[in-house]
């Protein structure tokens, strides 16, 4: 799963003062105009390179962290169904976290640089992760709405120029549609049972449709910024267009099972345009400085995973091991 | 820690704000992974993944690469070990026409034929 | 047939309560491959008790798979204590699956030549699983033994000191066990206990480490006529939290 891509403000301004070998770039340029793929060890312009390590990280931790709020119910997943689905969901999404570390390794920074930066709080991870799953009905929400939203994301990104990041997503992407189907299985198995399996199913569509609203950032569609990653294939869609497209197809199956959304504005206008109340953009902000409801825990489990391991790592070390970029 | 997750509130030493530092080789070397699906097919790369050693690179690959698909066989070797060409230098695999000896369309012989017989049959 | 219902039950339930105490590590393993790798092997645990529940529910009317791995009383689990004891120390995990793998390798590859046809059956697909189980398991014995380091070698070393005595029990016989061998069932748990002990001696010597005299331990007892660990029970409630939140749903 995935969302975002979110830039600093003050990341944004440093890039505009990059200058790029015109030659070079222009070469580049039309090899991307031509629906050629960039491969690792290509030229590139150093703008690039750094957003799509900054895209590709973000995108690896959200998987990794991602996996935390769904595992909060392995243990208690109420059928053998469910719980192999749910085991083989949350295996996949470290699946998708290790073919995306390689995937942004190929660009020069190591697995290991990107998880002690996501440790220390450097990098990012989507928000949406940074919410508590509190009942069973979470999970549903999660494997239906949060994969679909990130399936919006990941569909469009497979298509953008970088090759390493094209082919993990084609992966990860097939991968993703048995999580919806998981998910909406769950999600219309509490839909059309019993009354208190219905309120739990609403509480939880009520407590995550903030943070499904914020998944795809704030409005980006002016940014200059946008308009050259887009024009470099980086981002593939903005986030306002994800937006609506995930709203068109979501919202109308979440109607169709008499289940509703906290926001009496929510609508389709004739032109296919999606409108929703103001959805505290002050709140998207706190909760990736760091403030949001479980952000503490969910670092603290990664930093326990790195050092109740440590003892593993230094019993296989290799003083002779050789630090090579991953070939594509 | 006081979690929601069973699992991690059973965690001992799990503290928060106290961060790790992550050593250089911690995850170890990149191993490239070959897949063969089938007897008869080539393996083919399909991705890497991180191991202390070949052997546990092996263990790794079966699972990441090979959970959802046919497999018959793998390959790893260290990333290390592999040569390649520069991209810089794909211009010199494209192909001029004056290659077309290597092509079984260069090659048209029944017109010579059609032509032998019709001389023998005079 | 009841000797036969008592096998599998005790298959099914080793499996399933291995497989959910291995998935709490599932997202917080020590490397993601590891992770991915560890659980892949819970989920074919889990697989095989659905499996086996499946069968009791075929072949002799029981209840359906559902209701007999999560809807009875903890008595009347026949899991050994071995599944049962939480693991935090990834020594302590890897030791538990490598004895629990051996194990289980060898008791279905026994069942291939069951008397019983679609046990046979069966087991001939779970043992070509179970090998990659032990697989793993041996690897990463010689790593941290023979081949780790003298921390590692301390570490892995005491867990197979406290595991041994619950693996031991993983051999407990139940109250039929003279009818499944005569009527060629199954070979029965002494048999199984010695090939296996011999089995994992040589392993874990190969390994540079070793295991503690037979004589000076004393089997944890108890799983297999339904005496459990302190941690059976709370392991139980938690699995069943949700479906007893509202008992006439399903899920
Ligand atoms: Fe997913
Ligand atoms: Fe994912």
């Amino acid at each position: 799963m995935y969302g975002g891509g979110y830039i600093p403000e003050e990341e944004k301004r440093k890039q505009q003062h990059m200058e790029e070998d015109p030659a070079k770039l222009a070469e580049f340029e039309a090899r991307i105009d031509n629906g050629e793929k960039i491969e690792p060890h290509d030229w590139m312009p150093a703008e690039y390179r750094k957003q799509l390590i900054r895209m590709i990280e973000q995108h690896a931790h959200s998987e990794i962290i991602g996996s935390l709020p769904e595992g909060t119910w392995i243990t208690r997943a109420p059928s053998f169904k469910r719980k192999m689905a749910l085991i083989a969901k949350v295996q996949d999404e470290i699946g998708h976290g290790q073919l995306l570390y390689n995937a942004a390794e190929t660009l020069g920074k190591s697995r290991e640089q990107m998880m002690q930066d996501l440790l220390t709080g450097k990098s990012k991870y989507s928000n949406v992760f940074n919410y508590p799953a509190k009942t069973w009905a979470d999970v549903a929400v999660i494997g239906f709405l949060i994969d679909a939203a990130a399936i919006v994301n990941q569909v469009a990104n497979s298509k953008g120029s970088y090759g390493p990041y094209s082919r993990a997503l084609e992966r990860i992407c097939y991968e993703e549609s048995f999580h919806l189907k998981q998910g909406h299985d769950a999600f219309v198995a509490l839909a059309t049972g019993t009354e208190s399996q219905r309120a739990m199913l609403q509480d939880a569509v009520n407590r995550w449709y903030r943070p499904i609203i914020h998944f795809f950032g704030p409005s980006d569609k002016d940014s200059v910024h946008t308009g050259k990653l887009m024009r470099w294939k980086v981002k593939m869609m903005t986030n306002d267009a994800m937006r609506n497209q995930f709203l068109s197809s979501y919202v109308p199956k979440v109607w169709e099972l008499g289940l509703s959304f906290p926001d009496p504005k929510l609508h389709k206008d004739d032109n296919g345009e999606w409108h929703f109340s103001d959805p505290n953009w002050d709140e998207f902000y706190q909760v990736i400085k760091g403030n949001g409801p479980c952000n503490a825990e969910r670092l603290a489990v990664r930093s326990w995973v790195e050092t109740q391991h440590k003892w593993i790592r230094e019993a296989l070390f290799n003083p002779n091991a050789k630090y090579t970029l991953p070939l594509s | 820690m006081d979690s929601l997750d069973p699992r991690i509130a059973r965690l001992h030493d799990i503290r928060a704000g106290e961060v790790p530092t992550v050593g250089a080789h911690d995850y170890g070397e990149t191993y490239e992974v070959f897949h063969q699906a089938k007897r008869g097919k080539h393996h083919a790369h399909v991705g890497t993944v991180h191991a202390p050693d070949p052997e546990l690179a092996l263990v790794y690959a079966k699972e990441q690469y090979g959970r959802r698909q046919q497999t018959v066989n793998m390959w790893v070797v260290r990333t290390a070990d592999i040569f390649a060409f520069p991209y810089d230098d794909s211009d010199m695999f494209d192909s001029t026409p004056q290659k077309i000896h290597r092509e079984a369309a260069g090659y048209k012989t029944r017109d010579k034929i059609e032509a032998y017989k019709k001389k023998q049959a005079q | 047939m009841e000797a036969t219902q008592e096998l599998l039950f005790k298959i099914a339930d080793d499996a399933l309560i291995m497989g959910h105490t291995d998935s709490t590590w599932t997202g917080l393993g020590p490397t993601l491959e590891e992770d991915i790798a560890f659980s892949s092997m819970s989920q074919d645990k889990i697989g095989h008790a659905w499996n086996l529940y499946q069968m009791l529910h075929d072949k002799f009317g029981l209840a359906d798979a559902d209701t007999l791995g999560f809807k009875r009383e903890e008595k009347e689990y026949k899991c050994s204590h071995l599944t049962e004891v939480p693991t935090q120390d990834y020594a302590y995990a890897l030791v538990r699956q490598f004895f629990f793998d051996h194990g289980q390798f060898m008791r279905f590859s026994a069942l291939k030549n069951s008397s019983i046809e679609w046990l046979a059956d069966f087991s001939r697909k779970v043992t070509s699983e179970i090998k990659y189980h032990t697989l793993h398991g041996d690897t990463w014995l010689k790593k941290l033994g023979a081949q780790g380091n003298e921390e590692s070698k301390a570490r892995m070393q005491s867990a197979i000191n406290e595991v041994f005595p619950l693996a031991l029990g993983y051999f407990e016989e139940g109250p039929r066990e003279a009818e499944l061998i005569e009527k060629n069932i199954f070979i029965g748990e002494k048999a199984l206990q010695e090939a296996w002990l011999e089995k994992v001696g040589d392993l874990v010597a190969q390994y540079g480490l070793t295991l503690p005299e037979g004589n000076t331990v004393d089997p944890s007892l108890g799983g297999r006529n339904g005496y459990h660990t302190e941690h059976l029970q709370p392991l139980l409630a938690e699995m069943t939290e949700v479906t007893a939140s509202d008992p006439e749903a399903t899920w």
